[in-house]
């Protein structure tokens, strides 16, 4: 888990399921910031949510790297 | 003026996050492109192939597959028939050979006595020291010919040349093996160990004495482990020897290339090789220090009896960019 993923079988980098999951917390997090309006404030928005997609699978790799066993 | 500073306040928020992006980026690829980690690694034993010093036949075979022995215990014996028959000749042929010798050596002394030239002629006397000294050398040779066969004979049985475990074993008796013929591995347990094939590109960052950390496939828990050694050489693919023995340096040289990968030993405490098996896959994570001190820092790590103060001076070093 903490280097590598076991999908039946097939062992892929975890940093593959940080990926999907940075995605769609990126997805959930834009939304929820276009209702509390943040997107007013945002210069190029597909350049902020890329941004944050970046930010957050980093900060997911390497919060794993700390907590997972 | 408004709308200036609305303008202002859109291009720094976004800015703010791209440059946190990039550098949360950049210590992304660090991690992924040079720190001294890899998935590539492998559990490794020294292993003694097997096989008998004598052909025959299998009569016994004294161990089971994946059985612990120990230095000098039988593993399985081979036709003895044949070969105590070949120590029953040499002891016939010996007894032969030392009759011949005394007959001989009576001979001499006999003629010894009698005085040159006048009994007995100079060249008879020769002969008869001639014939002793052959009888001699064929007394010796069948010394040398029994303890052969007896030799031989003890090598019928094929000993455990390490304390170890026996695997792969499918030998039945009756099985025809002739000299030489590998047929069971013998694997130290005392040299277990996982060795790292790292990127050349991650070498500056590790050193010798530097904690290691080693996760097997499926295991759920890591090991300990320290950097022992690092290879000293990997061959070079670019260069082999013609004929002549002149270099035959391959003429293309790729644009892209990829970096070889150097094993790298990793010692793991004594108590952990228990359960290892050897050539399976690990993930091999070496946890020194920055590169600021060399070889110094290697001697801090590896006097760092404490892990968890270990572990927060690393996290400290890890937090600011990397300049090694």
């Amino acid at each position: 888990m903490r280097y590598e993923l076991d999908l039946f079988g097939v062992i892929v980098p975890s940093f593959l399921l940080w990926g999907v999951v940075a995605y769609i917390l990126t997805r959930v997090a834009a939304r929820v910031l276009a209702r509390a309006g943040l997107y007013r404030h945002v210069w190029h928005g597909a350049l902020f949510n890329f941004a944050l997609y970046v930010c957050l699978v980093a900060g997911l790799s390497f919060i794993s790297r700390e907590l997972v066993s | 003026m408004k709308s200036v500073l609305n303008a202002l306040r859109r291009v720094s928020l976004t800015t703010l996050v791209v440059l946190v992006a990039v550098w949360a980026g950049y210590k992304l690829w660090d991690y992924y492109m040079n720190e001294p980690w890899t998935r590539d690694g492998h559990v490794r034993a020294d292993v003694v192939p097997v096989a008998p010093d004598v052909s025959g036949f299998v009569t016994d075979v004294l161990v089971k597959d994946n059985q612990p022995v120990r230095r000098g215990d039988v593993l399985f014996r081979i036709d003895r028939a044949r070969y105590e028959i070949a120590l029953k000749q040499a002891e016939a042929v010996l007894l032969g050979k030392g009759a011949q010798l005394d007959e001989a050596n009576a001979d001499l002394k006999r003629y010894s006595a009698l005085t040159p030239d006048v009994v007995v002629s100079k060249q008879r006397l020769d002969q008869v020291i001639a014939a002793q000294g052959e009888a001699q050398a064929a007394y010796d040779q069948a010394v040398a010919d029994l303890n052969l066969a007896r030799l031989n004979l003890e090598r019928s049985e094929v000993r455990a040349s390490i304390s170890g475990v026996v695997t792969n074993v499918d030998l039945r008796p009756g099985t025809y093996l002739t000299t030489g013929k590998g047929v069971m591995a013998l694997l130290d347990s005392d040299t277990l160990r996982v060795e790292g094939y790292f990127e050349e590109t991650k070498l500056p960052r590790i050193h010798l004495g530097d904690p290691v950390s080693v996760r097997l496939l499926g295991a759920d828990h890591t090991l300990r482990g320290t950097v022992e050694s690092i290879a000293a050489g990997i061959e070079d693919r670019d260069r082999s020897s013609g004929s002549t023995l002149l270099a035959n340096v391959n003429p293309t040289f790729n644009w892209v290339r990829l970096a070889q990968r150097v094993p790298v030993r990793i010692a793991l405490d004594p108590a952990m090789r228990s359960e290892l098996v050897a050539g399976a896959t690990a993930t091999v994570e070496v946890l020194g220090l920055p590169a600021h001190g060399g070889p110094s820092g290697t001697g801090e790590a590896r006097d760092g009896s404490h892990p968890s103060v270990c572990r927060a001076v690393q996290a400290a070093f890890r937090a600011r960019p990397q300049c090694g």
